[in-house]
Parts: structure tokens; C-alpha cells; sequence
């Protein structure tokens, strides 16, 4: 693509960096490896590629399958022509959140459709199994005896050794029955009997599910039980009270005479109303935001929380953001000795881990014992995370804490960036310091650390450790009809909603996630539209 | 001395104060990490009773390996820092220097993915770990590259607008120049514009360094060999409710923890502060 | 043309210095199985344990190991994690195993389908019955146990010899102590101020007959029997009030500062737990271990969690797990190698009877002997958190105390029913 640019008499500029000595010849050389390195790269993640579609072919993940695939071609394609120079250099990023970021928000986005939560953990063969292990019962008074799980061919059966040395011998569909010289290890335990080869214990590992189904009817009559073996080594007779049945889908209490039927919202249920538990997650459409739309529970504390969330990311970004600006100005010249030592301690705070800061302070701000109100404010008793409007000027407080450094750091970063001439211009210009901070300086950082000020917003706007760890969301009104605090903020009450209650409704919970990100989004937009982060330079 | 005052004391009066209000609570827990009674906050009587007994433990407890946690966490720190570095660059030169369909709108879905309230992600991440435990055990569960991977994938986004704001602030003519001696669009990108902002490459290694070390929930669904952990998933061991609470150990930790954030930052001011070289000109 | 070679080989090597960054990761896995010998069994187990209990079960699994060829894998986890975790990560089939918690999980994991069904046979002889009982659901038991805890009364021998026969003598002892300066507080009873602390409190609780749930015919907690609000309950909270007013209960005593009070000698009696009193004895703190004494006149009775082993019901390798559990962590020495570093009251009879000349051990026993175990409903999730931030309100005194108890019990009553 070079070759084809109109070739023009070069002309270095002035004060610009000489071209690397000898570039032509040795940017060819490195073109013929570079090549190289490219079909072997290119080489390297087909390869993978395949195998990894060849695996998840074998896995019958095809939607993995799918994703993979589409990826591939995508990769092949922008690296092996000339063309999509941009998507060359945005590729490998792109890819990595489109797998780890992109998905997330996919899969919440389908959970959201969901029941997902407690009493609907996984899929229906799940529930069944569940339920059908629940109702088996150990026969009452039956012994539990040494067993050895034994082969012949494919089929497995169960060696008993009763408490008489007598052995006894079944396989499923074929009850117990004597066996005659059986092969005993040196406990007395029969280990083989004729026509049947004992299990070593790597082919017991091996063949698990099988043996764990394994039933042997005790006797002929069904309410005498079944055998069946826990560990391998020892077998007891169990009775189900429930039977699945596949082909009509419904699970049969034997004993009451019950048929249980498969509902809509997954759950086995009987005519009478009674339900088996546990259920398996399914599709509720949008019950979910239904539910939050519609429910007083939820939609009653929502204004009050969203109006202090709003407020709680606002100031947690502003004042950091000014007192980083003004901390970045005061400490960078170059003039004041010890900057950099001050640089560094000043950062101290973002080199430790938010939740240990959050206890400190909670230890710091307990209201009789804490060092706040004991050693600075002379033992008085200020409750400041027990009173609603105190704890949360608190959170507010250590959560500027938090953040300063942080905000520090990128207005260091981001003043260095504004090119010295042209506040040297300004200055030449006749402008005081304060004007060129004002229409120059300011200006120019703004525009640079907009993006980054929203990212703050939003993170803020979902900061849920700072308020967990400090005050739990509370203090709470005990009488609210919900367990909402005065420092809640939204995403701690998708907490609270996906694991505070008796039930945790995860679905529910990313419904309400889903709901929180239309929000921050349509806030983030509006503020990129208004900054001028979107104004193109040229 | 006012007018010593008036030009720099008083900046030196600013520095000292916020120095004060940074350190002091910290001073807490290096008291905890010197106080053999094992509480963060029990006492306001700081340094009452000093012992170096929690730093010795961190070293010889066999189940607890600080070592390994404390490397594993500079490789997985310094591994995410560089590649996050490296894929925000890439992003953040295309966007700046390309103009191609779709460039506002992926720009605006970049930082507005990021927004995603993460609270729920374990549910999501895990089963994506599973299958790929299946597949491409090396990035699987367990496995501190499948950790970085994770990092790696949130590395555009903010830090993309962040160097897309620099990128823009190196003159065009520059790289037009180059091309014109007969530069590639990589040469260029490598040798000529990513020397010019090498201190918002630094603050962008800093902040994912920090934003690695620091996490604790993706690195502890991740990591469950206690060989492999990071710094952060291992000393909350330490601290994890219902058995006795040894905050003293878990304070020696997180201040050596601190350490390598310190030492990175010191390395990196350098960058951060006068790395601009005179190239940049126009604005 | 040769531009775009670079990119390429640039990420290459970024992705292989990650990659030489994470080394090993892979090879880990491919190299496990050629490793464990020729006599290595197919499959291995992974057990999710917190920190306390993973050095002895590491040392039991080495024998499992020794003697059936299979790798144990003993991951740490924060206890905190380890029952959301499970239940998130169990369906997927790779889950862990098998699980160590206390048996107050139960519902919760069984109303998810996470937990397959144990079945003791004749080593159930060898528990005590409080522990089998705790470790049993809705008719079926789901975990081997090792151990009890409960709540008991800590007291510094050196400031109150004599054990205190009523909640009332304590009081008296601690307040005398108070005025004659040898201690700062009379009783140091730890009130997190974000959940409260019905925990701690349940035994002067019960000493009024406020019991939280009514009993099922046999014997088990009954979910629709609440008795948060029983005329008994409404005598028992103007009482917190009163000791709330009087200063002996403090919403700003955590179990932080209580613990260094009682370390440091300012508090002649502390309610704890035995994961705190290890911390005492290593600093030689001369202490004695009694059960709480009543405030009135019923048993005072602690809740008495009970630690026990469970194997989920999706495990790959079911027949391993049930025999690692019920064949290696069931005998005496591996009950005993988890008292050893646990300190807490073993849950076999025969154990027991090795530690019980431990003043300390049989203090825990005895207070536990006089408990109940903590309710394993799904429901108490709910329960807790309703309950402790009343007695918050009730101890602070914002609100009627028995009005409070009432509205408590209403809400938990209707956030059970919503199920």
C-alpha cells in the first residue's frame, strides 16, 4: 500500500526525528520476516482453530461451535489481505471483548427471560434426578453390607455378603440369589463369583454413573426394595416412593396415587397443588421486567434510590476530579523539591484495596469507639454511619477518599499531554495563570478526560463494594416494607433481590441489570454527545 | 520568606495536608499488621504492642503460600498492564488516525460495554470457563493466563478513548511525513507516535496493574489451585468469615502487597511526568 | 504491504510472553493423571474447603490418595463463597465434589437440587445425636458432620472467678467490676451494626422461651410455625431495650473491639464462639468456657451450628466422592486430625471423650449440649436479616419494642409465604 502513494522529493522537516539509519533495506528484511511471521501466526490460529472446532464439534457446543467458526474466517480475512487496515488494529481487542465481555451481557440479557434462581438452579434432567434421589429411602431396619460390584460381559451386578459369610449375587431385572464358591478377599468379603470378574477400583472409577444407577431387586416383590451401592464397597435396599415416567413426562407418587405434571414456570405439580422440588429453569418471556414495573416492592423505594445513586456517582466523580485537578496543578512543578515523594504517598491510598479501606473507615467512624470520634473530635459520640444523612456524607467522604488518588493520577498524566508551547503562547500573550488555566489548560483537559470521567460515572453509579462493606446499604428503617437502606444504592438492590431474600431470583436480578445499564448508557451518551469528545480534529 | 511562600510554600503546605489525610488511615493498618492481637479496628492505641510475628508467618506457612500469590500476581499483573497497554494502543491509533464506517458508534458501544454492571458476570464467566476447560484447557478454569485473557478482555474501552485523546493531539503531519519517507502505517504507529505518548501508555499500565491486583471476585472464580492464586484471592483467606478472623497476617500482606504499586508508580512517573518529548507541537 | 507484517508478529509475541507469563497452566492438567503411577484409578476428587479446614483434609486425601490412587484436589475458599458458588457451579458438572460448611446450608442447597443424599449405615452410631440430627432435611440426611459450634460465655477467670448463675449475677459481677475500675464494660456482647446479632443473642433469647420457629411433629423446624412474635418474644424485647438503654448493649461493639476488650482485660465476659477463643489462649487471656447463662427463667439454648462434609449430586465421580466421605472422613483419626486444627467440639462421641479434659473443649460441649441447631430452611436467609435489623432498632431505641416484634414477624411471615 506504500508503493502506491505518489513518490515526492522527501523532505525532512526540521527538529523531526531522522529516518532509522538504512530504512529501505533493512524494512525489507524485516518485511520478509515479518511475512513470515505473519503465515506462521495466521498458521498457528487456524490450527488452533481447528482443533478447537473439532473439539467443540465432539462437545456439541455448537453455538461455541458457531462463534468460532465466524471468528476465524473473520481473523483470516483481515490479516491475510491488504485491505481493513483499521480492523487490523482493532482485531485483538475486539475479539477478546466480544468473547469475554459482549457475552456476559448477552447471556445476562437471555438470563433476564429466565426464572434462573433458587429452586430453579439448572435444567429439567437435573430436577428429576434431584428429586427422584430425594424420595428414595433406605428400607427401615435393613442392613447395610459389604458389597463388591462384579461384571460379566458389559453387565454389572452386586455381590452381597451377608453377616453368615453367606453371598448372594443380582443384577438389574434378576433379585438376589445364593451364590455357590464365591472368591473372598482375606476379610471374608466376596470379591467374584463364578462367570462374574470383580471390579478393580480403577474400573469402578471408570464406570461411576453406571454403578451409582446400579439397582438390584432385594426379592421378587417390589416392596422389599432395591440394592444399590453408595461407595462401591457396601450396598442397602432403598424404595422410591416416585417413578419417572419418560414417555408421558410426569413423575407418579406410587404411594398417594399422585401424578405430577411438568408446569409452565418448571416445577412438577399435581392436581391438588402440591409441587416437587426442586424445579428447573425456564423461559418466563418478560415476567421479569413485568414484575419490576409492576410490583410495589420494588418499584416503591426505585425513585428514592435512583435519585441518590445519581446524586452518590456525581459527587464521587466531581469532587475527586477537583481536588485530583488541583493537587495535579499545585504538585507539578518542577520547582517544588520533593514532588515526587509527594507524588508517591499521595498514591498510597489507590495501592491498597477499596474493601480494606471501607473497613478501616467503618472501624475508624464507629460512632463510641472509633478513632474520629474518640481521639480527634474529643470523645464525642457523632453517630456517622448510624444517621441516614451522616452515613451518607460518610460513604460520599470515603469514597472521595477512595478515588482522589486515582483522579490524581490521570490529571497528572493528562496536563503533561497539553504541549508547553501553547500555554507558553498564552502566556507570551499577556494571559495571567489563571486565565490560562481557565480558557486553556482546563479546556484541553476536559476533552481528554471526558471519556474517563463518564467511565468514573458509571463505575460509580455501580460501585457496590464501597457501600457493602461500609454500611451494608443502611442504616435501614426496619419498617420499610423492603430492606432498603439510606445509602443503597440501585445495584445493591439487585443484590439484595438476587440473594437478600429467602429466594435468590438470579433472573430477576439481571432483568434489573439490564434496566440500571439502559440507564447509565442513556446518561453516558447524552454526556458524550454534549462533550466535545466526539468533535473530530481535523 | 513570604514571597518563598507565595511562590512555593504553599504548595508544599497542600502537598503535606493531603499527604496526611492519604496516609492516615493506612497507619491503621500497619498497626494491624504489627499487633499480635489479630483485630483491624479494635483499638485506637496504634503501635501498642509491636511484634513482626504476622510478617514472619506470611513466609512460612506452607498452606498459604505468599510467594507463589505474590508472583503470580506480578505476572498476572504485569501481563494484563502490557496487554491492555498494547490492544488500547492498537484501538486507540486506529480510532484516531483511520476513518472508517461505524467508527462513532463502535467508539460510543466500546466505553458503554464497560458500563455493564458487572455484579452478576460470575454466573456468565464461569460457564464460559467450563467449556473452554473442554477445549482450550490453557485459558480454562484454574489457569492464570485464561485470568488475563478475562482482564484482556475488558483492556479497550476506556483506555481506548484515553489514547485516542493523545493519539489526537500528535500532529498529523508527523506520520504523513514518515509515510512519505516511506513508512508503513505500523512503522509509523511504532516508531514515531507511540514514543510521543508514553505517558498516557503509563498511566494506562498503571491502572491495570492496580485494577488486577486488586480484584477479587473474577481472579477467585478463576483461580482455585492455592498455588496459582493471586495476591488478593489469597490473603482473603485470611479474613474469611466464620473462622476466626486474622486480620494482623492479612494487613503484613496487603502492605507488602502494596509494594510493587509503589516501586511500578516511582518507575512510571518518570513517563507519566516528563516522558513528552518536544515532538508535539500542534494542537 | 510490509507494514502490516508487524502487527502480527508483535501480538505474537505478546501472546506468548503471556503465555510463557502463565506457564505451566496447561501442562498441569495433561501431566496429573501419568503422574499418580501405574496403579492410578481414572478421575480425581475436588473438596471446597476454607481455610481452616483444609490442612487436615489435606493430610486425609493424601491417604485416600495413598490407598485408591486418586488425586484429591483441596481447594480454599472463603467460607462466604462456598454455598453461592456451589450452587451456581454445580449444574455445569463442575462443581466441586464435595464441600465442607455448616449444616444450616442444607435447605438452601437441597431446595437447588446441588446435593446428593448420604447414607451413614452403621457409622451413624458413632455421632452424636444433635449433629445427625442437624445434618438431616426434610427426612433424608445430606452430610457427614465433624463438628458442633455454638455460642458460649467467655469469662476471665482472673476478673470473676465464679461463674455467674444468671444473666443477672453477670450483670451485677460486671458492673461491680465497672465501678471498681477493673474493667471498662461489664459484658461484651459483639452487635455488627449493619445485621445485628441474633446469633449471639439467641441464647438470652430463648432463656424467655422466644424461640424463632415451632417444631414439626418430628422434631424439625416448621416454616409456618414463626414464633418471632409469641407473648414470650414481646417480654424479651422491652428487655434488650432496657440493656441497650443501660449501655450494656452497644450497636457500635463489634466482635472487633469486643475481642480486643476482652484480651486486653477490660471486659470480665465476652460471647463467643471457639474460632475466637484460640486467639485467647495464645495470649494467654486466663479464661473459662461456660454455657450463657439465662436472663429468665426457661434453658437458655445457643444455636449450635453443626460443620459437616456434603458431595454434590452432579459430581463426575460419585462413587469416589461417597467413599472418601463416608470411608476416610468418618474414622476416628480423620475426626480427630480435624479437631486438632479446628478446636472445635468434635462431633463423634469418641472423640470427644479423647478432648474432654480440654476445660475449654468441654465448656463449647456443654454450651452446645444445651443448644439447637441453627434452622436449615431455605427460609432463614430472610429470617436473619429481618430479625437483626429489628434488634438494631429495638437496642437503639428507635421504635415501640414489642410494635417493632410485631411488624418484624409480620414481614418475615409474608416474604415465607412468597416463598
Amino acid at each position: 500500500m506504500t508503493h502506491t502513494l505518489p513518490t515526492r522529493p522527501p523532505h525532512a522537516p526540521p527538529g523531526r526525528r531522522p529516518p532509522a539509519e538504512g530504512r529501505p533495506a533493512s524494512a525489507r528484511r524485516r518485511g520478509l520476516g515479518g511475512l513470515a511471521a505473519r503465515i506462521v501466526l495466521l498458521a498457528v490460529v487456524d490450527a488452533l482453530a481447528v482443533y478447537g472446532l473439532l473439539a467443540l464439534a465432539a462437545d456439541r457446543s455448537w453455538w461455541m461451535f458457531g462463534a468460532l467458526l465466524v471468528g476465524t474466517v473473520a481473523v483470516n480475512i483481515v490479516y491475510a489481505t491488504k485491505r481493513h487496515v483499521p480492523a487490523k488494529y482493532l482485531a485483538p481487542g475486539i475479539a477478546l471483548l466480544l468473547v469475554y465481555q459482549v457475552y456476559v451481557v448477552l447471556y445476562t440479557g437471555v438470563a433476564a427471560l429466565t426464572n434462573y434462581g433458587d429452586g430453579h438452579n439448572s435444567d429439567k434432567p437435573d430436577a428429576v434426578a434431584a428429586i427422584l434421589a430425594h424420595s428414595e429411602t433406605r428400607v427401615p431396619d435393613s442392613p447395610v453390607r459389604p458389597a463388591s460390584v462384579v461384571a460379566r460381559g458389559d453387565r454389572l451386578g452386586l455381590l452381597v455378603t451377608g453377616p453368615d459369610r453367606s453371598v448372594r449375587l443380582g443384577w438389574p431385572g434378576h433379585p438376589l440369589e445364593p451364590v455357590e464358591q464365591p472368591v473372598r478377599d482375606p476379610a471374608g468379603r466376596a470379591v467374584a463369583a463364578p462367570g462374574w470378574r470383580p471390579l478393580t477400583y480403577s474400573q469402578i472409577a471408570g464406570r461411576q454413573q453406571e454403578i451409582s444407577a446400579l439397582r438390584v431387586p432385594v426379592t421378587g416383590d417390589p416392596n422389599s426394595g432395591s440394592l444399590r451401592t453408595a461407595d462401591g464397597i457396601s450396598a442397602a435396599a432403598y424404595r422410591s416412593t416416585l417413578a419417572y415416567d419418560r414417555a408421558a413426562d410426569t413423575i407418579t407418587d406410587r404411594v398417594r396415587g399422585v401424578v405430577y405434571r411438568p408446569t409452565s414456570d418448571g416445577v412438577f405439580a399435581a392436581p391438588d397443588g402440591s409441587r416437587l422440588s426442586p424445579g428447573w429453569k425456564v423461559f418466563v418471556g418478560a415476567d421479569n421486567f413485568r414484575r419490576i414495573l409492576t410490583e410495589e416492592d420494588i418499584r416503591g423505594p426505585f425513585l428514592g434510590v435512583l435519585v441518590w445513586t445519581f446524586f452518590f456517582a456525581g459527587v464521587s466523580v466531581a469532587l475527586p476530579f477537583g481536588i485530583g485537578l488541583l493537587l495535579a496543578t499545585v504538585l507539578n512543578g518542577k520547582r517544588l523539591r520533593g514532588h515526587r515523594i509527594y507524588r508517591s504517598l499521595i498514591m498510597l491510598p489507590y495501592a491498597f484495596p477499596a474493601f480494606l479501606a471501607a473497613l478501616v473507615w467503618q472501624g475508624m467512624l464507629n460512632t463510641d469507639y472509633g478513632y474520629v470520634n474518640v481521639s480527634l473530635l474529643d470523645g464525642a459520640h457523632i453517630p456517622w454511619l448510624t444517621d441516614p444523612w451522616l452515613a451518607r456524607l460518610s460513604v460520599l467522604a470515603v469514597n472521595v477518599w477512595i478515588s482522589f488518588p486515582y483522579m490524581f493520577l490521570i490529571c497528572t498524566g493528562a496536563l503533561q499531554a497539553i504541549p508547553a508551547e501553547v500555554t507558553e503562547a498564552a502566556r507570551i500573550d499577556g494571559a495571567g495563570r489563571w486565565q490560562v488555566l481557565r480558557h486553556i489548560r482546563l479546556p484541553l483537559l476536559l476533552t481528554a478526560v471526558t471519556p474517563m470521567l463518564i467511565a468514573t460515572f458509571a463505575f460509580n453509579f455501580n460501585n457496590f463494594n464501597v457501600i457493602y462493606m461500609l454500611t451494608g446499604g443502611g442504616p435501614k428503617d426496619p419498617d420499610a416494607p423492603i430492606e432498603v437502606g439510606s445509602t443503597d444504592l440501585l445495584i445493591s438492590l439487585v443484590y439484595k433481590l438476587a440473594f437478600g431474600g429467602s429466594n435468590r431470583q438470579y433472573g430477576m436480578a439481571c432483568a434489573v441489570s439490564i434496566l440500571i445499564f439502559v440507564v447509565v448508557a442513556a446518561i453516558s451518551v447524552i454526556g458524550l454527545r454534549r462533550s466535545r469528545a466526539f468533535e473530530e480534529q481535523t | 520568606m513570604i514571597r518563598w511562600f507565595v511562590r512555593i510554600g504553599w504548595r508544599h503546605l497542600i502537598g503535606v495536608l493531603a499527604v496526611l489525610v492519604a496516609v492516615f488511615p493506612l497507619v491503621f493498618v500497619l498497626s494491624a499488621s504489627l499487633n499480635p492481637s489479630g483485630t483491624l479496628t479494635g483499638s485506637n492505641e496504634l503501635f501498642a504492642d509491636a511484634t513482626g510475628t504476622h510478617y514472619r508467618e506470611l513466609f512460612d506457612d506452607p498452606l498459604h503460600p505468599f510467594g507463589k500469590w505474590f508472583v503470580n500476581s506480578m505476572v498476572v499483573g504485569l501481563a494484563t498492564a502490557i496487554g491492555s497497554v498494547f490492544l488500547g494502543a492498537c484501538a486507540g491509533y486506529a480510532f484516531s488516525r483511520f476513518r472508517f464506517r461505524g467508527r462513532k458508534a463502535g467508539l460510543t458501544t466500546l466505553l458503554l460495554v464497560q458500563m455493564f454492571p458487572q455484579l452478576l458476570a460470575y454466573v456468565a464467566l464461569f460457564l464460559l470457563l467450563s467449556t473452554f476447560d473442554d477445549v482450550f484447557p490453557a485459558i480454562g478454569l484454574g489457569s492464570r493466563l485464561g485470568l488475563v485473557m478475562i482482564y484482556l478482555g475488558g483492556a479497550l474501552g476506556v483506555n481506548t478513548y484515553l489514547m485516542k485523546g493523545f493519539f489526537d493531539t500528535v500532529p498529523r503531519d508527523l506520520d504523513e511525513a514518515a509515510r512519505i519517507d516511506g513508512a508503513s502505517h505500523a512503522q509509523v504507529f511504532f516508531r514515531i507516535v507511540l514514543p510521543l505518548v508514553a505517558p498516557v501508555l503509563a498511566v494506562v499500565a498503571l491502572l491495570s496493574f492496580v485494577a488486577t491486583l486488586n480484584d477479587f471476585v473474577i481472579a477467585s472464580l478463576v483461580l482455585n489451585d492455592p498455588d496459582k492464586q493471586t495476591l488478593a484471592v489469597g490473603l482473603y483467606h485470611f479474613i474469611s468469615y466464620g473462622v476466626g478472623r486474622n486480620w494482623g497476617v492479612f494487613a503484613a500482606g496487603v502492605l507488602i502487597a502494596a509494594v510493587p504499586v509503589l516501586v511500578l508508580f516511582q518507575f512510571l512517573q518518570r513517563f507519566i511526568v516528563g516522558g513528552l518529548t518536544a515532538g508535539a507541537v500542534k494542537s | 504491504m510490509r507494514s502490516r507484517l508487524l502487527l502480527p508478529a508483535v501480538l505474537a509475541a505478546t501472546l506468548l510472553a503471556t503465555a510463557c507469563g502463565g506457564g505451566g497452566d496447561g501442562g498441569d492438567k495433561n501431566a496429573a493423571p501419568a503422574a499418580s503411577g501405574p496403579a492410578a484409578a481414572t478421575g480425581s476428587l475436588t473438596v471446597w474447603a476454607d481455610d481452616a479446614r483444609a490442612k487436615p483434609l489435606q493430610d486425609i486425601a493424601a491417604a485416600f490418595t495413598r490407598d485408591k490412587g486418586v488425586k484429591v484436589k483441596v481447594v480454599q475458599k472463603g467460607l462466604g463463597e462456598i454455598r453461592d458458588d456451589f450452587v451456581s457451579q454445580a449444574p455445569t458438572g463442575q462443581g466441586p465434589d464435595v464441600v465442607v460448611g455448616p449444616h444450616d446450608w442444607l435447605g438452601k442447597l437441597v431446595h437447588n437440587g446441588v446435593l446428593a443424599p448420604l447414607e451413614l449405615g452403621d457409622r451413624a452410631a458413632a455421632f452424636s445425636p444433635v449433629a445427625l440430627e442437624a445434618m438431616r432435611y426434610e427426612g433424608r440426611t445430606y452430610g457427614l458432620p465433624y463438628a458442633l459450634d455454638s455460642i458460649a460465655l467467655l469469662r476471665n477467670t482472673e476478673l470473676a472467678p465464679q461463674a455467674p448463675a444468671s444473666f443477672a449475677e453477670l450483670l451485677a459481677t460486671g458492673r461491680r467490676l465497672v465501678e471498681e475500675g477493673k474493667a471498662k464494660l461489664p459484658v461484651a456482647v459483639p452487635v455488627d451494626a449493619k445485621s445485628g446479632s441474633p446469633y449471639h443473642l439467641y441464647p438470652l433469647q430463648t432463656s424467655f422461651g422466644c424461640r424463632v420457629f415451632g417444631n414439626k411433629p418430628d422434631g424439625a423446624y416448621d416454616p409456618t410455625k414463626l414464633e418471632l412474635d409469641s407473648p414470650d418474644c414481646l417480654r424479651f424485647a422491652p428487655w434488650l431495650r432496657e440493656l441497650g438503654k443501660d449501655g450494656v448493649l452497644s450497636t457500635s461493639l463489634t466482635a472487633d473491639i469486643a475481642t480486643d476488650a476482652f484480651l486486653k482485660g477490660r471486659t470480665p465476659f465476652l460471647l463467643a464462639g471457639p474460632w475466637d477463643a484460640a486467639t485467647f489462649k495464645a495470649a494467654h487471656v486466663p479464661f473459662a468456657v461456660d454455657p450463657v447463662p439465662g436472663a429468665d427463667t426457661a434453658p437458655a439454648r445457643p444455636f449450635v451450628g453443626v460443620q459437616g462434609f456434603f458431595v454434590g449430586a452432579k459430581s463426575a465421580n460419585p462413587i469416589l466422592a461417597q467413599d472418601f466421605v463416608l470411608n476416610y472422613l468418618s474414622t476416628p483419626q480423620a475426626q480427630r486430625a480435624l479437631y486438632d486444627t479446628g478446636g472445635r467440639v468434635p462431633a463423634t462421641t469418641a472423640v470427644l471423650d479423647q478432648v474432654a479434659n480440654d476445660p475449654m473443649v468441654a465448656g463449647f460441649a456443654r454450651a452446645a449440649q444445651a443448644g439447637v441447631p441453627t434452622p436449615n430452611l431455605p427460609a432463614m436467609d430472610s429470617v436473619w436479616a429481618d430479625w437483626g435489623l429489628t434488634q438494631l432498632a429495638i437496642v437503639q431505641g428507635r421504635g415501640d419494642p414489642a410494635e417493632l416484634t410485631t411488624a418484624m414477624a409480620g414481614r418475615i411471615r409474608a416474604k415465607i409465604a412468597a416463598g
